[in-house]
């Protein structure tokens, strides 16, 4: 069996630039969601997000690059590049590149059709063409730093982020390359914000309760909304102490999910944990605790707390991150990340959001940081469509 | 955690496949024997002012999907879905339950996002459908493809570009030798949009005549549009359950130019290396390569580099050909639809031609198969797929 070692880390999240910040926000409980102030939410029920406000990307891109990339392709590139100088150096040319996003690049696609419209359909700049590509962003990374191996991106909406840590380790395990910049990008826009909006998925205030995302409360009614790019750096062998190892994946599909939500089958999301387990070589009782995918709609999180349930007999803690830094955030690798400064610092984090659990659960989120021996963390991600990826981080190398 | 079993060899058991040449196998196939082209006026778009007007549409009736849900399908997710059905009806019998679907797209449901766009734009947003936009996301084929046939083993997507099918396939492999999974269903589809057809005529990449691959006179691309699937399986698995065997996959090699944002490397640099890796994953010798299924889309850098990588990681005498000459560059579909032919070469041992292939360059010196089809002993080929960012797939296919 094989564990690939997290060797670096880079965070360009809401409140926070870098990984020691980020990991304040965490530890604060505090969330990150602030009125949104870069459209007009008037007609709209929802009116916040958790948004990357204090990113100045020529902070870490040359001004004639940056003028290439959207921003999109700004969270991914200074994200690896933070990463890599929290391993403490850059990669070998040949290491690979997989990035997750849900939504990609929208804003662009949209900006480009503005220019469509007003200068007609051979005008429109080709620089906003080349950057409507959800692949952008991995690619800039690529070119940036040089790195020749593999360059993917993963769009399995929540999933996107641990679904492109999953094809990352497997072809480090199998030695097609000897390292990986592995993230994630997302940005909050007024396309997908007003239409998730429509649709009921967002957090709004109701008359009896506040807009706030709630995972696993009972009085929860949507997600929170986040941006930002992450990375962290995979690689064959850890050259210093690695924050935590990448020990078991596992991948399945709830078949009782509509195209656009989540079903009520939560034995395919057992499946997908056990799986990971299982890939990972240990038992049920190994899992010192699970990062949740829970984002605070009404579906997604009662599919989940009914898997875990049915999977534990005596259920782990278990923390749900999405408070924080909303749904989406970093493509999803937010959570993952969160996850591993649990194992890095042996601190659960508190289940920001989450104040009343619902009636029908047997477990209870954690409601502050708790100090605890983790040695295995089940991490989950749940999207909408029936996609489920799950992983296990496990602290030691064996 | 489990790393993917080299010694695992991996059976393709199913393939389906619609583009303008054809609404499934067979008649794609007799299109290519027939060297019949797809490439015509552009109708998708009435009143849009192109500097070009070629494209490979694919027929409205060949996108009847009597399926649930078949409402909230965009053109890219029911061109799947088609596709898919042939593949999964070839393979009768595979674990839907324990399935995979793996697909590459670059532009998901953006054609239906555009309505949405453009009303927005024109109309404003309280006219704009937010159905529509909905439509839009690169994760929409692979849900339309697991939800219309419930497979139960995973469901992933892949946006890079125009190497996205080719990425997805080599993915799907790779969980199947690590048995994440049992079966998967992997491919690609991409329906033709307003901005991919402005966007590549920007970049003043479209040739305005049908496009002609590795031709001195090459001037670009054609647009094109389709989706193709494969069923793919453990090899012990598919012998087990008594599935005919269309052709092994043997691996695939990945990799990235890392050299600009849409350009290929002059050199191939990221090509060579993805065939050399498809070689090494697949244990497979340069000089055991019988034909190339090029990437070949027309434009003048890309059959350069190409035929440098070629040149380089295979030789110079392997016959190679592009099937875009057929139906144009279905972009995110491409490494899917063109892997599919390969396929079908391999099983008929016919190797497709170019068309319109009058004077090859002098920057493309090999054997570039004009014009007619080539009946020809192959054992193994290789199928290139790349993508803007630089990024490279080549799949290596064995005859079975």
């Amino acid at each position: 069996m094989t564990r690939i070692p997290i060797t670096g880390i880079g965070v360009i999240a809401p409140g926070a630039i870098g990984v020691d910040a980020f990991s304040k926000i965490l530890d604060s409980g505090k969330t990150a969601a602030s009125a949104i102030d870069r459209f007009d939410t008037t007609p709209l029920r929802a009116h916040t997000a958790a948004l990357v406000r204090d990113f100045a990307p020529k902070d870490f891109i040359a001004p004639m690059k940056l003028r290439r990339m959207n921003n999109l392709s700004r969270f991914g590139v200074a994200a690896a590049r933070l990463a890599m100088t929290d391993r403490g150096g850059p990669l070998s040319s040949a290491a690979g590149v997989a990035m997750g996003t849900a939504f990609g690049p929208v804003q662009t696609s949209v900006d480009y059709l503005q220019q469509y419209v007003e200068r007609g359909a051979a005008l429109a700049p080709p620089q906003l063409f080349a950057e409507s590509v959800a692949n952008a962003p991995g690619s800039h990374a690529g070119i940036e730093f040089g790195l020749r191996g593999f360059n993917i991106t993963v769009t399995q909406r929540e999933s996107s982020a641990l679904a492109a840590l999953m094809y990352a380790c497997s072809q480090i395990a199998k030695g097609m390359v000897p390292a990986a910049v592995v993230g994630g990008v997302e940005e909050v826009n007024e396309i997908v914000f007003g239409v998730l909006d429509r649709v009921g998925s967002l957090a709004h205030a109701n008359g009896t309760i506040d807009e706030c995302a709630r995972p696993f409360d009972r009085r929860r009614n949507g997600m929170l909304v986040g941006e930002g790019g992450a990375a962290v750096i995979a690689e064959a062998s850890a050259g210093r102490s690695a924050y935590a190892f990448a020990s078991g994946f596992g991948i399945a599909r709830d078949v009782t999910a509509t195209i656009s939500d989540w079903g009520e089958g939560s034995d395919a999301v057992v499946g997908a944990m056990r799986a990971a387990i299982e890939d990972a070589d240990l038992s049920l009782h190994n899992i010192d605790a699970v990062y949740a995918s829970a984002n605070a709609t009404a579906r997604a999180d009662r599919l989940e707390w009914r898997a875990i349930q049915s999977l534990f007999t005596d259920v782990p803690p278990v923390v749900a991150t999405k408070g924080y830094f909303g749904e989406y955030a970093a493509g999803g690798s937010l959570q993952l990340i969160a996850a591993i400064l649990a194992m890095r610092d042996q601190m659960l984090h508190a289940s920001t959001g989450f104040a009343e659990k619902d009636p029908e659960m047997r477990f209870t989120p954690t409601r502050e940081p708790l100090k605890r021996e983790l040695r295995h963390v089940l991490v989950n991600s749940i999207s909408a469509g029936g996609g489920i990826v799950c992983a296990v981080l496990s602290r030691e190398a064996a | 955690m489990r790393k993917p079993d080299p010694d695992i060899r991996i059976a393709i058991t199913g393939a389906g496949i619609l583009c303008s040449i054809g609404r499934n196998k067979d008649e794609v196939w007799n299109a290519i024997v027939e060297s019949r082209a797809g490439i015509r006026k552009l109708t998708r778009f009435p009143g849009e002012t192109f500097p070009t007007d070629l494209a490979g549409e694919v027929d409205e009736p060949a996108l009847s999907v009597p399926r649930r849900d078949a409402k909230r399908l965009s053109r890219s997710d029911r061109l799947a879905i088609v596709a898919a059905g042939e593949a999964i009806a070839q393979a009768n019998g595979v674990p839907l339950d324990r399935a995979i679907v793996s697909t590459g797209t670059s532009t998901g449901g953006l054609l239906e996002g555009e309505d949405f766009y453009f009303t927005r734009l024109l109309r404003g947003r309280r006219r704009a459908p937010a159905s529509r936009v909905l439509q839009q996301p690169t994760s929409g084929p692979s849900d339309a493809v697991a939800r219309a046939f419930n497979l139960g083993g995973g469901v992933v997507s892949n946006a890079t570009a125009c190497a996205s099918a080719g990425a997805a396939i080599g993915m799907a492999a790779d969980y199947l030798r690590a048995r994440h999974v049992d079966a998967a269903v992997a491919g690609g589809t991409d329906a033709l949009c307003r901005l991919t057809y402005s966007g590549f005529n920007v970049l003043q990449a479209v040739d305005s005549n049908p496009c002609s691959p590795f031709a001195a006179e090459r001037k670009g691309i054609t647009l094109g549009e389709g989706a193709a699937y494969l069923v793919l399986e453990r090899w012990d698995d598919a012998v087990a359950r008594g599935a005919k065997i269309l052709a092994e996959l043997c691996g695939y090699g990945a990799t990235c130019d890392a050299h600009h944002p849409t350009a290929p490397h002059e050199e191939g640099r990221g090509a060579e290396a993805a065939m050399r890796g498809a070689l090494c994953d697949g244990r497979t010798s340069a000089e055991s390569i019988d034909y190339i299924n090029a990437h070949g889309t027309g434009t003048l850098l890309n059959d350069s580099s190409e035929t440098r990588a070629i040149m380089a990681a295979v030789g110079t005498e392997v016959p190679v050909s592009s099937s875009k000459s057929y139906f144009g560059h279905t972009l995110g579909a491409s490494g899917a639809v063109e892997a599919v032919i390969t396929v079908l070469a391999l099983t008929h041992q016919i190797a497709p031609p170019t068309l319109r292939l009058e004077s090859p360059a002098a920057d493309c010196p090999l054997d570039y198969i004009p014009h007619t089809p080539r009946p020809m002993r192959m054992q193994h080929a290789l199928s290139n797929t790349f993508g803007f960012g630089g990024s490279n797939v080549s799949l290596l296919f064995r005859r079975a």
